[in-house]
């Protein structure tokens, strides 16, 4: 895969900043944003594998949701002389010093899954991940088909600032305006892509709004696990109202196909991590790589829920 | 006890510290560099500068759990602020906001009588909350990330201007505690505050000052940091207080009150921005990193108390000690 005639001059390039010898051994840090959570989890892993085929070292380091974090371990990567950095960003901006330190330290550096905001360009190489703006245009068209384009909604998004919540819920709000759709957001609650404080925010948006909430919009899969548990709780053997998810996850999926949940949004942990790690290997070949690059997503219903894989 | 080893228990933070360093040398390849050095200061510098303000609040007998949200509020403003102000007096004004939860903090506890610990989980909430209400749980971005890019800069190919701020401030700090009045009457109200005060100390002052200077000096930590990332965040410093209350007491500061110092608390900073380094550079998982710094933590308490037994039985009682326990 890697041409060894193409990764002279990177290597030699590295090899005129690094003092030491373990510099050429290519590692690339990977900053990721937590250990163990469903998506992040099997991504990190995708990601892993994928450099362990293709001889590449990974120095991972999780930020566990904390962007102060994450910024200090860019700079342990800068410190670390990476070949290569791989962040997965949980906040537009605050990354970009450390990013361009990067940079100055000629550390090509790429962003995975979550975007940043565009000051951070002119430091990165690429982003790759799913276009989480768009994943919230889709699904608020899933709901809009679902609620007759009518109706009230609580919009249960993920982690404060982060790109990814910030993309989800832009998407999704700017979408219903576009089209004219009549379905109003009755409010939008921070549960930070867990489903424990999905269930308890749940809990107290049924409790405030009751039989209001005609459709629910959960940033993902996890949070509206929460949602359907604390409505469960609410309203034994009532059906849940219209709720669309986005990832894909494999409950998810057996939710739909038990009218739980009305959609989800298929997008593979395994192909982002792969993504990933297969553009950092480009570009420690020398080869230029797109700013851009997205992987491919599917709305899922009732109606091709037994066609599409789960994602996870 | 031998000779020797009292003193080495007496140096225990510069040991823990040598050891640690020592054995990343050794075992993390690429540890031993300036780079490495300078980064990982200025990491340190950010708990530094609230472990100063807290080993002071320590060593008055009190506690501040409230530092990691004032260090969210401060910078936010310090961001805020920034299009009307400009980035220098919305910087002030951000510390100073740091300096009203201080005053808050202290009437609660001085003129209220709460609890510190009880006080400050209070506010640490609030400020917390005021944190999201101010910026609608959004991330604010600053007006200019060519200055943050600044400030990130290395001097001297070691300190940034975090970090140099951070070592000038515990000098200042250290020669503050050992050689003024109001440094060792910090340590006499600390020890006993009734006592303090029947020799002439007022101690509502001290503490009242001790929880407006701590606030400040979270504040100030806050501002930086926002400065750096160009970022007034509502999620800042959340993970924040623990590992600061965890550096000051690895410095040997005790939570009782009436013991610590500046020297202590630069070698705790620094064996916690250590391992930390050290540990990310050898691809530790994060837990595990938690897990060390717990340990280190345990195995210094220890120590800090065979040394307080040591002394017991050679010098019969250590004074201090003696107020301590008459205290409770």
């Amino acid at each position: 895969m890697i041409g060894k005639t193409a990764t002279v001059p990177a290597i030699a390039a590295v090899a005129l900043l690094a003092s030491t010898a373990f510099a050429s051994a290519k590692t690339v840090c990977y900053v990721t944003a937590a250990d163990s959570h469903a998506y992040a989890t099997p991504a990190n892993v995708a990601l892993n594998d994928r450099a362990k085929e293709l001889g590449i070292e990974i120095l991972s380091l999780s930020q566990n949701f904390d962007v102060q974090t994450g910024t200090e371990q860019v700079s342990t990567c800068i410190a670390r002389k990476a070949d290569g950095i791989i962040l997965w960003p949980l906040d537009p901006q605050a990354y970009i010093p450390a990013l361009a330190r990067a940079k100055q330290a000629n550390i090509p550096a790429i962003l995975i899954n979550s975007p940043m905001a565009e000051q951070a360009n002119e430091f990165i190489k690429s982003f790759t991940g799913p276009d989480v703006y768009e994943e919230g245009k889709l699904a608020a068209d899933s709901l809009n088909e679902a609620m007759k384009g009518e109706g009230a909604v609580v919009v249960i998004a993920g982690q404060a600032g982060n790109g990814t919540t910030i993309g989800r819920v832009g998407g999704f709000v700017d979408r219903l305006k576009e089209t004219g759709s009549k379905i109003e957001v009755l409010d939008t609650v921070n549960a930070d892509f867990d489903q424990q404080k999905a269930l308890v925010a749940s809990r107290d948006l049924i409790t405030r709004f009751g039989d209001k909430i005609t459709g629910v919009y959960a940033n993902d899969d996890t949070m509206a696990r929460g949602f359907i548990d604390a409505w469960k709780e609410a309203n034994a053997g009532k059906p849940t109202p219209p709720i669309v998810g986005i990832n894909g996850q494999r409950d998810a999926f057996d939710s739909i196909r038990s009218g739980e949940m009305y959609s989800t949004i298929v997008q593979s942990p395994v192909e982002d991590g792969k993504l990933a790690i297969n553009t950092m290997a480009e570009i420690l070949d020398g080869k230029e790589v797109n700013a851009r690059l997205p992987i491919p997503l599917t709305v899922v219903t009732k109606a091709n829920v037994d066609s599409v894989e789960p994602a996870f | 006890m031998s000779a020797f080893v009292s003193t080495l228990l007496r140096y225990r933070v510069a040991v823990i510290l040598g050891l640690t360093l020592l054995v990343a040398a050794m075992i993390v390849p690429g540890f031993v560099s300036l780079t490495t050095l300078s980064l990982g200061l200025d990491r340190g510098s950010t708990i530094g500068l609230i472990a100063i303000g807290l080993t002071v609040l320590l060593i008055a007998g009190q506690i501040d759990l409230s530092v990691g949200s004032v260090f969210a509020v401060a910078g936010i403003v310090a961001v805020m602020l920034q299009p009307m102000l400009g980035m220098g007096p919305a910087a002030v004004v951000g510390v100073l906001a740091g300096t009203a939860a201080g005053i808050v903090n202290g009437c609660l506890v001085v003129f209220l009588r709460v609890n510190s610990l009880v006080a400050t989980l209070a506010t640490m909430l609030i400020f917390r909350s005021i944190a999201h209400w101010m910026t609608a749980s959004q991330p604010i971005p600053g007006t200019d990330i060519m200055f943050s890019i600044t400030l990130s800069e290395i001097y001297l190919q070691v300190f940034t201007v975090r970090s140099g701020l951070f070592l000038v401030s515990i000098l200042l700090l250290h020669v503050w505690l050992t050689r003024t009045v109001a440094g060792r009457n910090l340590f006499a109200v600390g020890s006993n505050a009734l006592s303090a005060e029947a020799s002439g100390i007022s101690s509502d002052r001290i503490m009242f000052s001790s929880f407006v200077f701590a606030s400040t000096l979270a504040g100030v930590a806050g501002v930086l940091q926002s400065l750096a990332t160009n970022t007034g965040s509502p999620v800042y410093g959340s993970e924040l207080t623990v590992a600061v209350i965890a550096a000051v007491v690895v410095g040997g500061t005790r939570l009782e009150g009436g013991r610590g110092s500046a020297l202590g608390t630069l070698g705790g900073v620094l064996t916690i921005a250590a391992l930390t380094t050290a540990m990310e550079f050898q691809s530790v998982p994060a837990y595990m990193q938690q897990v060390a710094s717990g340990l280190i933590l345990i195995l210094l308490v220890v120590l800090d108390r065979t040394v307080r037994t040591g002394g017991k039985t050679r010098r019969k009682r250590c004074p201090r000690l003696t107020l301590f326990i008459s205290n409770r």
